[in-house]
C-alpha cells in the first residue's frame, strides 16, 4: 500500500486523463485529415459531380471514425455512447440525401470541428502533464549536459549552475505535478463530456426512444389487461354464474316437489348445497387471481411472508423499508414471488430459498434466490416468460440468472413513481 | 351457551343468528365492529365468539386482531374465526398463546351446519378447529419436524389439528381408541412436547404442525 493512498489515486486519475487527452491529440490530427478529405469531396461536386461518388464514401469514413471515438470516449467515461442512425433507403441519391440530412451526421460534423480545435489544444496539455514530471526530474539532474550557448531551461529560466537548477527545477516540478494531479482530470472530463454529447444521441432522440419503449410496453399492458378481464368474465360467466343458475333451479324444483315427493326434494336440496359449495370454491379461486385477499389484508410484506410460510421449500424473507407501493405493483410483485417459489418447489431441487424486497429510489426490487440446480430455461414451461410479461406490462426490468449447477436468481425491478 | 357474533355482512349475520339460535345457542349480541365486540367481552357473560376476519373500517384482518385482543382481555375465551379464504399465518397467530379454544374455518363450512356446530362446540370446550384447507397447505413442507412422524401419526395429528377427540379420531381411522392414544403419545414424544404440561399439549402439537 502506498503511504498516500489519496494522492496515488489522484495521480492515477491524472495519468488516465492525461493519456486520454494525449491520444486525443493524435485523433484530432486524424480528424483534420478526415475533415479535409470531406471538404475536398464537397469541392469536387463542382468539378463535374465527381464528388458525388466520393462523398458517400467520405461520409461513411466519418461515421467509422466517429464510432472509433465513441468507443474511446465511452471507455474513458465508463459508459456506452450509443448512436442511432436512421435506416438508409435504397437508391444512390436517396441514400446520400438521407445521410446528409441525418441529424447524427450533422452532429458528427460538429464534433469533428470541436475535436480538431479543442483536441489539439487540450491534447498538448495532456502531453505536458504526462511527460512533464519525469522530464523535469531528468532536466534538473542533467542540466550540465546541455551544450554551451544553449543552456537547459527550467521554469522558463536558463540554468547554468546547481542552485538555480534545483530551485527552478523544483518550481517546474511543482507546477507540472499540480497540472497532472488537479489540472488535467477536469479538462479531460469536459472534453469527453462535450464529445459524448455531440456523438451520442440528442436529448430529443433519447426521449423519442423512451416514448417508443413506453408506447410498446403500454400496448402490452393494455393487451394483458384486456385478456385478464376476458378471462375473469369467462370464469365468472361459464363457471360461477352457471352453477348458481343450476342451484336456483334445484331449489325451485325441490320446493315444488316438497309435498308429493319429499325424498326427491331432500336429494335436490343436498345437491343444491354441494353446488353452492362448489360455486363458493370457484369464486374464491377467481378472486385470488384478480387480487390476492391476503395482499389487501396484510400488504405486500405480510402477503409475501405468508407465501414464504407455506412454501414447500423453506424460504426466508428480508425486507427493507419499502415506502408507498402502488397496488398494481404489489400485485405483480406478489404473483412474481408466488410463481418463483412454485418454480423453486417444482424444478430447482433446492433446499432453501431467499426472498428479498427492497426499495431503490423509485424502484421496488424483488429477488428470489434458491440454492438449487439452476439451468432455468425460459421456454421450459417454467412460467418465466409469464413473469417477464407481467414485469414488462409495468415497464419494469426482469432478469433471471441461472447457471447450470445453480444458484438461480430471479430479479425484477418495478417502477413505483417517485 | 352464550355466543357473540361479529359479522359486518347483514345477510351472513342474520344467517348465523338463525343457525346458532336454532341449534341451541343463545346469541347474546350481533355486532359488526371490533370495538363493541371487545366491550361486550369485557362485560363478561360470553361463552364464545364467532368472528369474521374482515371487518370495518379497513376490511383487512381486523377480525383476527379483534379475536387476539378479546383473548387478551379474557384469557382462553373461545373464539371461532371464519373467513372467505384461509391463510396459515392467521391460524398460527390465533393459536400462538397455546391455550386452545380457537377455531379458524373457511366460511364455506358454515353451510355444513352440523360440522360447523360441532366445530363451535369443540372450540367452546377448549379444543381447536382448524380448517382442513389450512392443514392441507402444511402437508407439503419438506423440512418440518413432521417428517419424523409416520404416515399414521400424521393422519392422527391432522385430525387432532382439526379438533377431533380421540374417540372421534378412532372412529374416522377405524382403529381402537387405545391405538389413537398410543399414536398421540408418539407424536408428543417426536415433537419434543413435555408430558408434564398435559393440558395444552394437543394445542402445542397443532402449533408445531402449523409452524412447520
Amino acid at each position: 500500500m502506498s503511504p498516500f493512498p489519496r494522492l496515488t489515486a489522484r495521480a492515477e486519475k491524472g495519468m488516465r486523463a492525461a493519456l486520454y487527452l494525449s491520444i486525443g491529440l493524435g485523433t484530432a490530427l486524424v480528424s483534420m485529415v478526415v475533415l479535409s478529405t470531406l471538404m475536398v469531396s464537397v469541392a469536387l461536386i463542382g468539378a463535374a459531380g465527381a464528388g458525388l461518388v466520393v462523398l458517400p464514401v467520405n461520409l461513411a469514413l466519418v461515421r467509422r471514425w466517429a464510432d472509433q471515438e465513441r468507443r474511446r470516449t465511452g471507455g474513458f467515461l465508463g459508459r456506452a455512447i450509443p448512436a442511432r442512425y436512421r435506416p438508409l433507403p435504397s437508391g444512390f441519391g436517396e441514400r446520400l440525401r438521407a445521410t446528409l440530412l441525418d441529424p447524427v451526421t450533422l452532429r458528427e460534423l460538429a464534433w469533428l470541428g470541436w475535436h480538431i480545435v479543442m483536441g489539439v489544444l487540450l491534447g498538448l496539455f495532456g502531453m505536458v502533464a504526462l511527460v512533464g514530471v519525469p522530464s523535469t526530474l531528468l532536466q534538473t539532474a542533467l542540466w550540465w549536459m546541455a551544450p554551451d550557448g544553449e543552456p537547459a531551461t527550467l521554469a522558463l529560466r536558463s540554468v547554468t549552475d546547481w542552485p538555480t537548477a534545483l530551485l527552478y527545477g523544483a518550481v517546474q516540478f511543482v507546477v507540472l505535478a499540480a497540472l497532472l494531479l488537479w489540472g488535467v482530470a477536469p479538462l479531460a472530463r469536459l472534453h469527453a463530456t462535450v464529445a459524448a454529447a455531440l456523438l451520442g444521441r440528442s436529448r430529443a432522440a433519447q426521449l423519442a426512444e423512451r416514448v417508443e419503449t413506453l408506447s410498446h410496453t403500454r400496448a402490452g399492458a393494455l393487451d394483458a389487461h384486456a385478456a385478464e378481464l376476458r378471462r375473469i368474465e369467462r370464469d365468472l360467466h361459464d363457471g360461477t354464474q352457471a352453477r348458481l343458475v343450476a342451484l336456483a333451479m334445484r331449489l325451485g324444483l325441490a320446493r315444488s316437489r316438497m309435498g308429493e315427493d319429499p325424498e326427491q326434494a331432500a336429494r335436490l336440496l343436498a345437491e343444491a348445497q354441494s353446488g353452492a359449495e362448489e360455486a363458493m370454491t370457484e369464486l374464491r379461486q377467481v378472486i385470488r387471481t384478480i387480487y390476492p385477499p391476503v395482499l389487501s389484508d396484510r400488504g405486500l410484506v405480510g402477503a409475501v411472508e405468508a407465501l414464504a410460510a407455506r412454501s414447500v421449500v423453506p424460504a426466508t424473507v428480508s425486507v427493507d423499508d419499502l415506502g408507498a407501493v402502488p397496488a398494481s405493483v404489489e400485485a405483480t410483485a406478489y404473483h412474481l414471488v408466488a410463481e418463483a417459489l412454485t418454480n423453486v418447489a417444482k424444478h430447482a431441487e433446492a433446499s432453501r430459498a431467499e426472498i428479498s424486497l427492497s426499495r431503490i429510489g423509485g424502484w421496488l426490487r424483488i429477488a428470489v434466490t434458491d440454492d438449487g440446480r439452476g439451468g432455468v430455461a425460459e421456454d421450459g414451461g417454467t412460467g418465466v416468460g409469464g413473469m417477464r410479461r407481467r414485469v414488462a406490462a409495468l415497464d419494469g426490468e426482469f432478469t433471471v440468472v441461472s447457471p447450470v449447477g445453480g444458484p438461480t436468481r430471479v430479479e425484477a425491478l418495478l417502477p413505483c413513481g417517485s | 351457551m352464550r355466543v357473540v357474533i361479529v359479522e359486518d355482512s347483514a345477510v351472513l349475520a342474520e344467517g348465523l343468528n338463525l343457525l346458532l339460535s336454532t341449534s341451541g345457542f343463545e346469541v347474546v349480541a350481533t355486532v359488526d365492529e371490533a370495538a363493541p365486540f371487545l366491550k361486550i367481552v369485557e362485560e363478561g357473560g360470553t361463552d364464545a365468539a364467532v368472528v369474521d376476519v374482515r371487518l370495518p373500517p379497513t376490511f383487512r384482518d381486523e377480525g383476527v386482531q379483534a379475536a387476539l385482543a378479546a383473548r387478551r382481555l379474557v384469557p382462553g375465551l373461545p373464539v371461532l374465526v371464519f373467513s372467505q379464504y384461509v391463510e396459515q399465518v392467521y391460524a398460527r397467530e390465533l393459536l400462538s398463546d397455546g391455550r386452545g379454544g380457537v377455531g379458524y374455518l373457511l366460511k364455506d363450512r358454515v353451510s355444513r351446519v352440523g360440522d360447523f356446530i360441532d366445530a363451535l362446540k369443540r372450540v367452546a370446550a377448549g379444543g381447536t378447529a382448524i380448517d382442513p384447507d389450512v392443514i392441507g397447505q402444511l402437508l407439503v413442507r419438506r423440512d418440518s419436524p413432521l417428517t419424523r412422524l409416520t404416515a399414521r401419526e400424521r393422519e392422527v395429528l391432522e385430525h387432532m389439528a382439526q379438533g377431533l377427540s380421540n374417540a372421534e379420531i378412532a372412529e374416522k381411522l377405524v382403529v381402537t381408541e387405545r391405538a389413537v392414544h398410543k399414536h398421540i403419545g408418539n407424536i408428543f414424544a417426536k415433537l419434543d412436547l413435555d408430558p408434564g404440561d398435559s393440558g395444552h399439549r394437543r394445542v402445542r402439537a397443532v402449533l408445531t404442525y402449523l409452524d412447520a
